[in-house]
């Protein structure tokens, strides 16, 4: 075998990354020099030195927490603007706006890296791993993504690869992945599959018909921002309150996380936890016993939040003549949390399938489709659509769709431009993706510069092809009519001309004041919590309120009097106020459900 | 603009069934033409267009009727949905609005009695527009008969209607697939 023929499948995961090849026409996935097959997504900058990567830079999570970044694909291909307080709160290391209006992570004075930065190292090591296992250069490679990824999310993946000296050859969406790891073995079945992919920080629903070998996905839809992460911070916060810790160092927040999330995997076999932390502060140790039970109360909102993405995704399939879903495949390492079954067979009433390695499955996949590329595995054809509708911006701020979300690809539609004044030179266009109608609601992918040749108003005619290839990446193509020559035309980061005023005032000031800016920002949006959830909790008690328990009813009484007093309290206490915030949900999350529940009774 | 039919080498007829059309773009992909650049995704659009009748019933008739235009007025039935869609998607956006900002389970459960009955109100109007889109599908080997004789202007007028009922239909289905989200 040439180097040149070979191609390496990765999966760059949220929490951990994987690489595999396809051997005697079977997927495998690699193992490094130690034998684990699972690296770490996780760099650290050690204060001299080379960065650290994978297992050694996870251990330096509770010492140097600064300095050492997990579950960076989240961030990737984002404008800063986009972040949440919460989000910004809730990672360990620094984000800070760039020039440009995108993220960077502020390791120190000196030194800043960009989210693609950090995956570049995660591929470059994935790749070393690959060249030694196999003995041969590696330069090429199928890389997954998130099925629900938009085009920059994908364009920055892209450019991590090529950034550690590979060279994309598929973008794969991880959903689809799955399901050919999954689909090679059963190649004479003919069904329609469902893939439910819930990982570290993103969750993926695909439903797919297979057919003799024929993969083709048919809806797509998910969250790029929820995944098991989102669980182990909630519980963090919850241990936090229960062992009234207060305010937590880095060290100690990023300490709390990780015994929360290993009291998340242990819970996953066992029904009561006891969760540890010895000498946290001061020599003090605290623990707390946590059961299965309260656990699932922390996490049941979250998965919850997975339910109409799966019915949205049912309801296009069924639409498309996909038939009713008949295989339930569940992948991604949080699937491995018994309530996350238990809800599916609830909701669904399918039972899931688990008999794909919850973490490998993807990888797997990566490795089929990347044999598929080089011609080692031939039994296959596979098709995808594109997840989010793509479209231009046009008069009053409205989004105009131009290729609708579950178009297959590749694909490509035109449009003509024509000059709105005379000697007009030429027309910026910005380019949207996603469901909503309003332009400012949708992702902001980038703008395009359409040029004219000069004349008087309307004789220019420029026709714009719009193409999304096969790893859902857009390109632009401008025709010019009166000379028929085509040419690409630059998608410009929509991040350079960011008009919030918010956005750029955060990047002119010095990062010392962005503690107390952050500090406002989660004020208020606390603020308006509050303000949603009292009129809430008088409008459902008046409901329903006599359907509820007297312990219920003092619970929220207690919960509604601690907000009312914080928000009127004499200093804008954000801390204080979310902590309300947090302790008011969760009193009414009976009331909510039996509120619903009413809801369904009457129709 | 190609053509559609030829891309996918399927008669120009409006009557297809949609297995054929199935069949054909399959075939093509395992052709091994896959990757031949441009080519595949004229074939997905060429099959999109296909699928749908209404693309394929304007697509058809730019093909036999070139200097045709698609009846603009629209019938009484039709202004009457028309009225009525109105309202309710209004009232719908408002509902979905309410339940965006809403960050807690609680105030997105107050809206949950608003949202059963937006439902309800969707599926009813699906539930006309289906009809009244598969009656004029319905004639579509009757369109093709009176075009052999020079005659579309039938064709023409359901063309015109069928894009109204598309469009309203999709509008519904978006906000259905929203609340399916609620």
């Amino acid at each position: 075998m040439s180097e040149d023929d070979l191609i390496i499948g990765i999966d760059l995961g949220t929490t951990h990354s994987l690489v595999g090849v396809v051997d005697s026409g079977f997927p495998i996935v690699l193992a490094d020099e130690t034998g684990a097959r699972l690296l770490p997504s996780c760099v650290s900058w050690p204060l001299r030195g080379s960065p650290l990567i994978g297992t050694e830079a996870l251990r330096t999570r509770a010492l140097a927490p600064r300095r050492t970044v997990s579950s960076i694909k989240r961030f990737m291909g984002r404008p800063f603007a986009d972040l949440t307080a919460d989000e910004c709160a809730s990672t360990p290391y620094s984000l800070v706006p760039g020039p440009r209006g995108e993220i960077l992570i502020r390791i120190d004075e000196n030194t800043q890296v960009t989210p693609e930065d950090v995956s570049a190292l995660l591929l470059r090591r994935l790749c070393d791993i690959a060249e030694e296992a196999l003995e041969h250069p590696v330069r090429r490679a199928v890389v997954t993504v998130p099925a629900y990824f938009n085009h920059a999310q994908r364009e920055s993946t892209r450019k991590a690869a090529e950034m550690a000296g590979l060279t994309v050859e598929r973008l794969l969406n991880e959903p689809t992945a799955a399901a050919l790891a999954y689909g090679l073995d059963r190649l004479d079945e003919s069904s329609t599959v469902a893939v439910y992919d819930l990982g570290g920080g993103t969750f993926d629903l695909s439903v797919l018909q297979m057919r003799d070998g024929f993969f083709e996905v048919i809806a797509t839809a998910g969250d790029t921002r929820l995944g098991g992460d989102d669980i182990d911070l909630a519980l963090a916060r919850y241990l936090a309150d229960e062992l009234h810790l207060g305010e937590l160092t880095d060290s100690e927040a990023a300490v709390l996380l990780i015994r929360a999330r290993e009291a998340k995997e242990a819970l996953s076999g066992e029904d009561l936890v006891v969760v540890r932390l010895p000498f946290f502060r001061a020599g003090n140790s605290y623990e707390t016993e946590l059961s299965r039970e309260h656990f699932e109360r922390i996490a049941r909102p979250l998965i919850e939040r997975t339910a109409p993405i799966c019915r949205r995704a049912f309801a296009e399939a069924a639409e498309k003549g996909g038939g009713p879903v008949q295989r339930l495949l569940l992948v991604g390492g949080s699937t491995r949390i018994p309530l996350v079954r238990e809800t599916l067979r609830e909701w669904f009433h399918l039972e899931p399938d688990y008999s794909q390695h919850p973490d490998e499955a993807v990888a797997l996949g990566a490795a089929i489709q990347a044999g598929m590329l080089c011609g080692r595995i031939r039994q296959i054809l596979l098709v995808d659509v594109t997840p989010l509708s793509l479209g231009i911006e046009t008069f009053g701020g409205l989004m105009n769709v131009i290729i609708p979300r579950n178009s297959t690809i590749p694909v490509k539609a035109g449009e003509l431009f024509t000059n709105a004044v005379d000697r007009q030179p030429s027309m910026a266009i910005r380019i949207l993706q996603g469901e909503r109608e309003l332009a400012k609601d949708n992702w902001q992918i980038g703008e395009i510069v359409v040029p004219f040749t000069p004349g008087p108003k309307g004789s220019a005619r420029v026709g714009v092809q719009f193409s999304i290839n096969r790893d859902g990446l857009l390109e632009v193509l401008a025709r010019d009519t009166a000379t028929g020559t085509d040419h690409l035309l630059e998608i410009r980061d929509a991040a350079v001309d960011v008009e919030d005023a918010a956005v750029e005032r955060m990047i002119s000031e010095s990062v010392d004041f962005a503690f107390e800016d952050l500090n406002e920002r989660v004020w208020t949006e606390a603020r308006m919590k509050s303000e949603e959830l009292l009129p809430a909790v008088d409008e459902a008690l008046a409901a329903v309120g006599d359907r509820l328990l007297p312990e219920d009813h003092a619970a929220i009484a207690t919960a509604a009097e601690r907000v009312r007093a914080v928000l009127g309290g004499p200093i804008r206490d954000a801390r204080a106020l979310k902590a309300a915030n947090a302790s008011l949900d969760e009193a009414t999350q009976t009331l909510a459900a039996v509120l619903v529940e009413a809801a369904f009774e009457g129709s | 603009m190609t053509n559609p039919f030829a891309i996918l080498g399927l008669p120009e007829s409006l009557v297809l069934d949609p297995v054929v059309i199935e069949t054909a773009w399959r075939d093509l992909h395992r052709d091994g033409r896959d990757h031949a650049g441009d080519t595949a995704s004229d074939r997905n659009v060429a099959r999109a267009i296909l699928t749908d009748p209404v693309d394929r019933l304007a697509c058809w008739l730019g093909r036999v009727d070139p200097d045709g235009e698609p009846e603009r007025g629209i019938s009484a039935n039709l202004m009457d949905l028309f009225a009525r869609i109105g309202p309710v998607l209004t009232t719908i956006d408002a509902l979905l609005t309410k339940h965006r900002k809403a960050t807690t389970a609680l105030a997105r459960a107050v809206l949950a009695k608003e949202a059963v009955a937006a439902q309800l109100a969707i599926q009813t109007l699906l539930q006309e527009i289906q009809p009244m889109k598969g009656a004029l599908t319905d004639r579509f080997a009757e369109f093709e008969e009176r075009a052999r004789s020079g005659d579309c202007r039938e064709a023409q007028r359901a063309l015109g209607e069928l894009k109204f009922l598309k469009r309203w239909e999709e509008q519904c289905r978006e906000r259905l697939l929203a609340l399916l989200g609620t």
